[in-house]
Formats: structure tokens, C-alpha cells, sequence
């Protein structure tokens, strides 16, 4: 075990990050550990990097060196909002020190240099004129390497990152691994590092700012509404229709909320984004609400953004409710999930429980049902799985004489049948025993040899296997079933019975 | 509501009171707001044929049927009046069934829909979580001007459906021309609200042509146990020619046969409703 945090008193004594804690304890006998509890740090700390959000929109968490992250916030063209970068610089860092936290941030032109100068510099900002003699009297460990390099490096006798810079890329290659290359020229802004934001950026967001913190839900649902007015006039401004949208409440103790949600398509009605939201939120308030000590600043945010060119009622319009059913599917859909609300989807295949599939309501698109299946007698209701039922006939092949069912018998007095639907071979990954290939003759002399037919290495396809034989049976009271058998009589295995539908 | 009736025993004229009476007769009516069930009497008094009458929307309807094996009879049966109701603006239907039921009532089927003489295109099916998330979406979706109609797979008679809930499903349908149908399984009757209720068993199917051993087309027996068509017959067998319902004479060979105007002695608190005097 070792140590992987320590405080000021500690440090003062002597110890040191990694070193193991047999050591520890035998330098500072009355020391107090705590074990790690990775998973809440993580989260915590994540939390704390979306309330970060209210400074720059792009907040991401550095996973790879800190044992549970690194705060990065992408600046550009934000510095300007908080009185330029040392302000902002001055303000973020003071904002957290107010709150007790011990901190070092630097801003710099990228991820690697702003990384690098925080953890071991000083404090401050490197333009992107002194980026390079910055980065040169800094050791290799400001690199974000991971140990066995940094150890390598310094035995041979390379402490600084200016050394490495100029030395010849292909023996540090091989040496060192690619990593060491990526992490200079990233460091130096050769190549472009990219962060993952943790909340969806957004381009288009209105916010409002509250004197007093708010909490109830009523308050936001309220507040929400009219930023709905303002972001439906900001992207009419800019002819502009979002799919996504965004709640964003920022809580008072540092911790952020977000509600997200889709539209079916392209929209910027104010009352159809507050009516989403108000379901939505309708379905968070039965689970949790937690506005903690209270909500300063709720921003509604718009993604998936595309051009929506005003619409213009004609004179031969015709109104088909589509775009009526259409906002029906998405209020039901915030409340339930999209996967409560489905609509039928036909597929070309002759298996029924294939030929017909359940899709959420909102991604479905025009349809060609698949031609030539029309005119086939199929059940009103399908049971999603086929349940076993015991069936006798007169004869091993006749029509079904009787049926149990839920513990039900029924006499069955009309049937029509058999339809017989095989399996689809080429789904299943197994190959058609074809015609047998001719005999390969001998070569002529002087002729090059045929090359014999491809077959595949796959098992060969038995057409009696996941054959099933479909009846419509009918009992005395008129109760009609969709009953089929998996297997013939006289085959390997005894063939099974299954009910699969219910007809009117 | 409260009505309030003062009788005066000296001044009272026979006409006046007749007047009056019209006028508490008109409050009923606006009070129980059947609009669709007195249009429908209304025209079945100008003597419309016997057959099943074609029901307009905006009727709440409990479909009752004694076992849940019946469910495909009783979806087909809503669904043969849903289909009636398509207009060119209300052209979608929303079938409501808890997410725990699928695999014991089963799901509508998107080529059995098309068998049966409806585009699967128009059907949203909606799996709600539990019965306080289907009701909402029942009354959200009569809300919607663009559903024809409306079919909930309830099951028997759940705590949350009680009279209070039906009553408000049954306004809400009322004021919005939507049908909603709603699909009972058991023998029990609960408290209901309903417009209309059915009890509905299946019936022997027709000949099929060609093929005397095989199913033909769906057939139907209903019995009328609530509400009134204004149609003078309770009970009917129907069949389903594909398009429409088409009546049956019943078993014994001959249509029930009542001349128009005559009066139905059957306790009907829904003709205090009605304007049209029975008694004539």
C-alpha cells in the first residue's frame, strides 16, 4: 500500500507521495491513513467539475495520472467574460481556496503545458510566445509519463524536457515506447490533444441568474419556461431548430443537475420544449429531487442543432395529424422513455416473430412495407414468447384434435393447415448443401489445373432443424389460436407444440 | 350540481309544468353530456336499420369478456370500431397495455394487423410502467385531436380505475370525439363510467369458401349491458367482412325484429338524458 495524498503537516514531516506506508508509519509512528475510496472520489470530484460549467462550457476530468482526475477547462474565447485570463485565472482559483481546497492551475495553449506547469510550476499563465521556454525547464515527469519511462529518462541522466526535445525522435521511439513522442509534441502543441466534456457542449443555451437561490421544482419549471421563450427566439433568429435539449440547474453546493431530452424532430416551439420538460420533470420528482441548499443559476441549452426554415401555412395544405401524433409520441416518451412508446416496424422475413419488430415511436422513419405478404391469415395478437402446449391429433400428421393451454382443455373443431415456414438459412452462419461439383479430371498436359469450387467452412444446413409446421385451430366456442409444431414426426428429436398467436 | 325544485300546489298549470320539465330534462342532458349517444338516437329514430349501429367516437367503452384467452376477439372488436372512425385528420391509434402483461395478453401484430384490415403504420403501441402511467397516457392521448381511437388492455378491475377515474376518462371522451375502449377480463362488473358496456364472447367462425374444416372469417356475440344505442335490439352476432361489421340473425334463425318507435322496457337511467320523449 502507499500513499496517495498527503496533507501540509504530513509533507512538514517528511513523507512523500508513493512511498510505501510500512515506511511511512515507521518515519511518523503516530500517523493517521485513510484507505482510498476510489468510487466516491471519483464521482465527488466529477461533480465538482460539472458546477465548474458555469465558467467555461467545455469541462472535462483528466483521468490518466491524478488518482481521480484532473480539472480541465477549454478557455477559448471564454477568458474575455471574467476580465481576461489572469482574472479569471485569479477568480477560479480563488473560488476554490474560499471553499478550502489547497489548489495550483495554470492556463497555456494546451492541455500538456497548462498540465505540466500547474503540477510542477508555479501558478500562472504561459502565452503561447514563452510556451517553449516554459516547457524546457520542466522535468520529464511533467510529461504525464508513467514511471518506467520517467525512471529511464533520468538514469540517463535526461531530467529536463528541453534535453529530450532535441534529441533524435527514432532511438527515443524505440526506446521509450510512442507514448513519450505523443506526449512531447502534444505538450508543444505539434499535435492536438483533444478533452471529452463531460456535460454535452452547447452552442445555443440561455441561462438565468438568481440573487437568491431557488428550490422548489415549481420555481425551475416556471424559470424554465421562459428560457424556453428565449432560446425559441434565439434560434428563430438564427433560423435555426434543435433535437436535444438540455436543463442544466446549477446548485449552490457545488453540484449540477441535468435533465436531457429528445425531440422526434427538428423543433424550436417554445410550449412543446416546456410541455417535454414539465413531463419529464414530472417522472424526476417521483424519484428524486434534491435541490440541496437551493439553485443560482438554471441554463437551457439546445444540441443536435440543424436549419429550420420558418414554416409557411399554404393554401393547399393538407392537415394529416402527423405532426399532432408526432408531439403526442414525444410528451409521452419524456414521461415513459422512449422505449415505452413503439411503433410497429415490418421487416421482409418469413418468420413471424422476426417479421414484425417493435421500434421507439420517436427514431421511426417512412416505411416500404415489404410486397406479397399481405394476404396471409396471421394472428391480431402474437405472444412475444411461444408457449408449450400439448396437442393430440387422430394421426401422427392430422389436424390437432384437442389442446391444453394455461391448464385449459379445448376441443378443436376446425383447423387449417399445415404452413409450413422454414428456417433462414442464411442467417443462422450455415451453408446450402449445393448440387455436388463434376469429378475434377485429370489435367491435360501443358493445361494448368481447375480450381475447385469455394465452399465455405461452415456446418452444413439441415432444413428439418427450427422447421416449424403453423395451424389455425379453432375450438367449439370459437376461440381461434395460432398454434404451430417445431419438428416432424418420425424425425430425430419428437417434435413440440407451441401456441404462438391468438386470432379474433 | 344541485338542482333545485319548488312546487307551488295552487298556481301549478299543467303546461308550465311541462315547460319545467323540459327544462330539467335539458340540464340532464348537459349534465350527463352524451352528446355522441343522443346524436346516435336521434338517428335512430329516423329509422335506421336494425343492424349494429355505427357507433360515432367520443364513447368510452368497456369491452368486457370473461377470459383473457378472449383477448384477440375483444382487440378485434375495438379495432373493427376504431376502424370506423378514421377521418383524414384522425388517422393514428394508440393501444395501452402495462409492460408486465405482454406476454400474458400478447402484443398487437404488425402483419395480423394488416390481415386484419389496418395499416400497423397507424398503431402506437404505449407499454406503461404501471396503471397511474396508463391512465395519464389515456387522458393525454384524448387530449390529442389527431386519434381516432383509443385501446387499453386494463385486465380486471384494477384499484387505480375506479369510478371517480372512469368518470373522468368518460368526460374527457366525450368532450374530444376520441374513442377509448377499454378491454376487461372476468366476471366481475366494477364500477364503471363507461357510455357503453359490452360483454363479449366469441363466436363460431363462418364458412370459409372452399374449405368446410377450415376457420373463416371472425365472428362475434355481444350483449348490449349498459347505455343505449337507441338501436332496439341488445344483443347481436356480428361478423367481420373486412372491412365492417356485418349483424347476424342469432341462433334461433331469425333477426329480433321490433317495430321502430316502440318503447324499450328496459331500466335505462340514460333516457332521462334524452330530450326525445319515449313515452311519446
Amino acid at each position: 500500500m502507499r500513499l496517495v495524498a498527503l496533507d501540509q503537516q504530513a509533507q512538514a514531516a517528511g513523507l512523500r507521495l508513493g512511498q510505501a506506508l510500512a515506511d511511512a508509519r515507521a518515519l511518523v509512528p503516530g500517523l493517521t491513513v485513510l484507505e482510498q475510496d476510489t468510487g466516491f472520489l471519483a464521482s465527488a470530484f466529477a461533480e465538482f467539475a460539472d458546477w465548474h460549467s458555469n465558467a467555461s462550457p467545455l469541462v472535462g476530468v483528466l483521468q490518466d495520472k491524478a488518482p481521480f482526475g484532473d480539472l480541465v477547462l477549454d478557455i477559448t474565447g471564454v477568458a474575455h467574460l471574467f476580465g481576461g485570463e489572469a482574472a479569471m485565472l485569479r477568480m477560479v482559483l480563488g473560488r476554490l481556496r474560499a471553499l478550502g481546497y489547497s489548489v495550483a492551475g495554470a492556463i497555456a495553449p494546451t492541455i500538456g503545458a497548462a498540465w505540466a506547469q500547474s503540477h510542477f510550476g508555479s501558478s500562472g499563465i504561459i502565452g503561447s510566445e514563452q510556451l517553449s521556454d516554459a516547457l524546457d525547464k520542466l522535468p520529464v515527469a511533467a510529461l504525464r509519463l508513467d514511471e518506467r519511462q520517467v525512471s529511464l529518462l533520468t538514469q540517463m541522466g535526461l531530467t529536463r524536457i528541453g534535453a529530450l526535445r532535441t534529441r533524435p525522435r527514432k532511438p527515443m521511439l524505440a526506446r521509450f515506447g510512442a507514448s513519450l513522442i505523443l506526449r512531447i509534441d502534444q505538450a508543444y502543441g505539434q499535435i492536438e490533444e483533444r478533452m471529452t466534456p463531460r456535460l454535452p457542449p452547447a452552442d445555443h443555451f440561455v441561462e438565468r441568474k438568481f440573487f437568491e437561490p431557488i428550490s422548489t421544482l415549481e420555481d425551475v419549471l416556471l424559470t424554465m419556461e421562459g428560457l424556453a421563450q428565449d432560446l425559441s427566439q434565439l434560434l428563430e433568429a438564427e433560423g435555426l431548430g434543435g433535437q436535444g435539449f438540455h436543463l442544466f440547474l446549477y446548485r449552490v453546493d457545488h453540484k449540477v443537475m441535468t435533465l436531457s431530452l429528445n425531440a422526434a424532430r427538428l423543433t424550436r416551439d417554445a410550449g412543446h420544449i416546456a410541455s417535454l420538460f414539465r413531463h419529464r420533470a414530472q417522472r424526476l420528482e417521483q424519484e428524486h429531487y434534491d435541490p440541496g441548499f437551493g439553485i443560482d443559476l438554471v441554463r437551457l441549452a439546445a444540441a443536435s442543432l440543424d436549419r429550420l426554415e420558418p414554416g409557411q401555412a399554404g393554401v393547399f395544405e393538407t392537415d394529416n395529424g402527423a405532426k399532432d401524433i408526432e408531439q403526442l409520441t414525444d410528451r409521452l416518451a419524456s414521461r415513459l422513455g422512449p422505449l415505452s412508446v413503439l411503433k410497429t416496424e415490418l421487416v421482409a422475413s418469413h418468420i413471424p416473430e422476426r417479421a414484425a419488430r417493435l421500434v421507439p415511436a420517436l427514431t421511426q422513419q417512412a416505411q416500404i412495407a415489404p410486397a406479397g405478404e399481405g394476404d396471409r391469415d396471421r394472428p391480431l395478437r402474437l405472444l412475444p414468447q411461444p408457449e408449450p402446449v400439448a396437442i393430440s391429433a387422430e394421426v401422427p400428421d392430422g389436424l390437432p384434435a384437442a389442446m391444453i393451454w394455461r391448464r385449459q382443455r379445448y376441443r378443436l373443431v376446425k383447423a387449417a393447415g399445415p404452413e409450413r415456414i422454414s428456417a433462414e438459412w442464411w442467417r443462422s452462419g450455415e451453408r446450402l448443401k449445393l448440387v455436388p461439383a463434376e469429378r475434377p479430371t485429370p489435367p491435360a498436359p501443358g493445361e494448368a489445373p481447375k480450381p475447385l469450387p469455394y465452399t465455405p467452412d461452415l456446418p452444413l444446413f439441415d432444413p428439418m432443424t427450427g422447421m416449424r409446421d403453423y395451424y389455425i385451430v379453432e375450438d367449439g366456442e370459437g376461440h381461434r389460436f395460432w398454434v404451430f409444431r417445431l419438428g416432424l414426426y418420425g424425425g430425430a428429436v419428437h417434435p413440440v407444440w407451441y401456441l404462438h398467436g391468438v386470432f379474433p | 350540481m344541485f338542482l333545485f325544485c319548488s312546487y307551488s300546489h295552487s298556481t301549478m298549470q299543467t303546461q308550465n309544468r311541462q315547460q319545467r320539465l323540459a327544462a330539467l330534462r335539458d340540464t340532464i342532458a348537459n349534465i350527463e353530456r352524451k352528446p355522441a349517444l343522443a346524436e346516435m338516437r336521434a338517428r335512430a329514430f329516423d329509422g335506421a336499420a336494425d343492424g349494429f349501429p355505427r357507433l360515432p367516437g367520443g364513447l368510452l367503452q368497456d369491452v368486457c369478456t370473461d377470459a383473457v384467452r378472449n383477448g384477440g376477439a375483444s382487440l378485434g372488436f375495438a379495432l373493427g370500431q376504431v376502424r370506423t372512425l378514421f377521418t383524414p385528420k384522425r388517422l393514428a391509434v394508440l393501444y395501452l397495455q402495462l409492460a408486465a402483461d405482454a406476454q400474458f395478453f400478447g402484443l398487437p401484430y404488425g402483419p395480423g394487423l394488416s390481415s386484419f384490415g389496418l395499416d400497423p403504420a397507424q398503431l402506437v403501441i404505449v407499454r406503461a410502467s404501471d396503471m397511474q402511467d396508463l391512465l395519464w397516457v389515456a387522458e393525454e392521448a384524448l387530449a390529442c385531436r389527431a386519434v381516432a381511437g383509443i385501446v387499453a388492455d386494463i385486465g380486471g378491475a384494477p384499484e387505480m380505475l375506479d369510478f371517480t377515474a372512469s368518470r373522468r376518462l368518460s368526460l374527457r371522451t366525450a368532450e374530444s370525439g376520441t374513442s377509448l375502449f377499454l378491454l376487461r377480463y372476468g366476471a366481475d362488473r366494477p364500477a364503471s363510467a363507461a357510455h357503453l358496456r359490452w360483454h363479449l364472447a366469441p363466436h363460431r367462425s363462418g364458412r370459409k369458401p372452399f374449405d368446410d374444416r377450415a376457420p373463416g372469417p371472425a365472428r362475434w356475440g355481444l350483449t348490449l349491458e349498459r347505455g343505449n344505442t337507441g338501436q332496439n335490439t341488445r344483443e347481436w352476432i356480428l361478423e367481420w367482412t373486412g372491412n365492417a361489421f356485418k349483424s347476424l340473425p342469432d341462433r334461433a334463425g331469425k333477426t329480433r325484429q321490433h317495430l321502430p318507435g316502440t318503447p324499450v322496457s328496459l331500466p335505462l337511467p340514460a333516457l332521462l338524458g334524452n330530450p326525445i320523449s319515449q313515452t311519446g
